[in-house]
């Protein structure tokens, strides 16, 4: 099959946060504008626009383009719940590297402060979420048997927190900037126990914009390096009926084997990874998915500070959903911009120096039988 | 006219089949009276004899609909649970029960004086229209 090197040139976006006088247009608009201007084309050379989104209502994509006046190409609205951003950033990959395209925008975008609070909203018409079911409480339940079957103690998913807050207070697009002590999360307001509300990430508003680019029309258009695409993989959720180890996500661990094959590297070559800390427990289970460190033994990586600045690989050097925020169809698009600013030497206080690989990783859960519906992630490599 | 055959040799009927829609919604609840007593209501496959939650229509292991409603077990293990604080009045205790039949269900839990830990023997109660899983007697 045909494969074109896949490129990120460009990234821009607004920090994530509550955002209540702007609509998803005015989220978007200027992260879009931005983009295109760093990436030094014009709208006239962009092929397709893919748009990551969960509530935006229909058309959400064109109503943001409509704006700029970028219009005629194909605009496809991407609904895949937290994986609704790195699932367009997966599309727009495959029209190029299949050759389909030469020069694509990606636009991740969500405003949750539409809701007035409380959880995420989930389909009515799952079987489970009639039941009552709500994200918390199946990350809860994940954070329940983790504790029973391994050493980790509730100090560890606080400990995730307080690294999360550490790593966001560097970073000028994150919500939240303050940090906190271990202490302090184990006192915060309960939410569905093990967790407390400092151990789950936040309501808010936000918006990501990457171009992605062939090698031949970043040669052709005078476009940045970038960074190289060298894997993206997206995963659907597969039913069980019967017991399931909620500790042991197949779609994630999959996607990740999947992705390190694609690539060619391992997770002893990466530099950063950013992955999907929708609540606390959920970092620990992504270490041992993804290779970092043995069965049951995530806490202790954490512990040694393996994995902050100046240890084997830093996770969430952004924040992570906890800290950044996870305005939900933003969140994927995000975590792009995220590695492509660390792999080019802008994040500024936060930069990890030489870094050369990157990994991102985002899911979608809340249906009934599925660990997750989605799971998508992305490897790159600096210039 | 029966026995054309199109490119591949795939058969071609003479009219389009029409599809039909499942009445997924047509029965809601989780609990019904079978004549072992009233038990969560289950689907058994006729075809390859995997058990599954709920009325169900299809079999999501084999794909046949050839499919029968069966009476859960009333037992099972505590694969895990939360009180959860928010979403409702109060804490309210669910977890995820692995029947002893395998089957999975999300449920509510009611707390006595045993304290919930994962593994532990829970059964069926029901309180009217309401059920929820209870610590087994002996836990």
């Amino acid at each position: 099959m045909m494969s074109e090197n896949v490129y990120v040139v460009s990234a821009a976006m607004i920090p994530f946060g509550k955002h209540r006088s702007s609509s998803y247009v005015g989220l978007a608009v200027s992260p879009l504008i931005d983009a295109l201007r760093r990436a030094g084309i014009g709208k006239s050379d962009v092929d397709a626009v893919y748009v990551g989104h969960s509530y935006g209502g229909m058309m959400t994509g064109q109503r943001i383009t409509k704006e700029i006046g970028l219009g005629t190409i194909p605009t496809v609205n991407v609904d895949n719940a937290c994986s609704s951003g790195a699932t367009a950033m997966h599309e727009a990959w495959m029209a190029i590297s299949r050759g389909l395209a030469d020069v694509a925008v990606i636009i991740g975008v969500e405003k949750l402060t539409q809701f007035g609070g409380g959880t995420l909203p989930l389909s009515p018409e799952d079987r489970e979420v009639k039941q009552g079911l709500v994200m918390p409480a199946v990350y809860a339940m994940r954070a329940t048997r983790y504790l029973y079957e391994s050493d980790a103690e509730v100090e560890d998913l606080a400990r995730v927190s307080v690294k999360a807050r550490k790593h966001g207070a560097l970073n000028p697009f994150a919500q939240f900037r303050q940090e906190v002590t271990v202490e302090q999360v184990l006192a915060a307001r309960p939410v569905a126990d093990p967790l407390t509300l400092l151990m789950c990430c936040p309501t808010g508003d936000g918006a990501a914009v990457v171009v992605l680019a062939s090698e031949r029309a970043r040669g052709r258009l005078g476009m940045p390096p970038g960074v190289r695409v060298a894997a993206s993989v997206l995963h659907s959720g597969q039913v069980e009926e019967g017991s399931r180890d909620m500790t042991k996500p197949e779609i994630s661990y999959e996607s990740a084997r999947d992705a390190y094959a694609q690539a060619g590297v391992g997770p002893e070559d990466l530099d950063m990874i950013e992955l999907h800390d929708a609540f606390s427990i959920a970092e620990l289970i992504y270490y041992e998915a993804f290779g970092l460190t043995g069965k049951r033994s995530a806490a202790a990586l954490l512990r040694d500070g393996k994995t902050t600045f100046g240890g084997d690989v830093v996770v969430n050097p952004s924040g992570g959903l906890l800290a950044k925020g996870h305005p939900v169809g933003a969140s994927g698009v995000a975590q792009v911009a995220e590695a492509f600013w660390q792999l080019t030497g802008q994040a500024g206080a936060r930069q990890i120096p030489d870094a050369r690989w990157a990994l991102t990783h985002v899911t979608g859960g809340g249906t009934a039988g599925l660990d997750h519906g989605a799971c998508t992630i992305h490897i790159f490599e600096a210039p | 006219m029966a026995g054309a055959r199109g490119a591949g040799g795939h058969p071609v009927p003479a009219e389009a089949a029409v599809s039909a829609p499942v009445a997924d919604l047509a029965s809601d609840g989780l609990l019904d009276t079978f004549p072992e007593g009233r038990r969560l209501v289950g689907t058994q496959c006729d075809q390859c004899g995997r058990t599954m939650i709920g009325a169900r229509v299809v079999c999501s292991s084999c794909g046949s609909r050839e499919v029968s409603r069966v009476a859960l077990p009333a037992t099972g293990v505590l694969y895990s649970f939360t009180r959860l604080h928010v979403g409702g009045e109060g804490v309210r205790p669910v977890g995820y029960v692995d029947l002893d039949d395998g089957v999975r269900t999300l449920a509510d839990i009611r707390e006595g004086k045993v304290p919930l830990r994962p593994d532990m023997r829970v059964e069926l109660g029901v309180d009217g229209d309401d059920w929820f899983f209870a610590p087994a007697r002996g836990e």
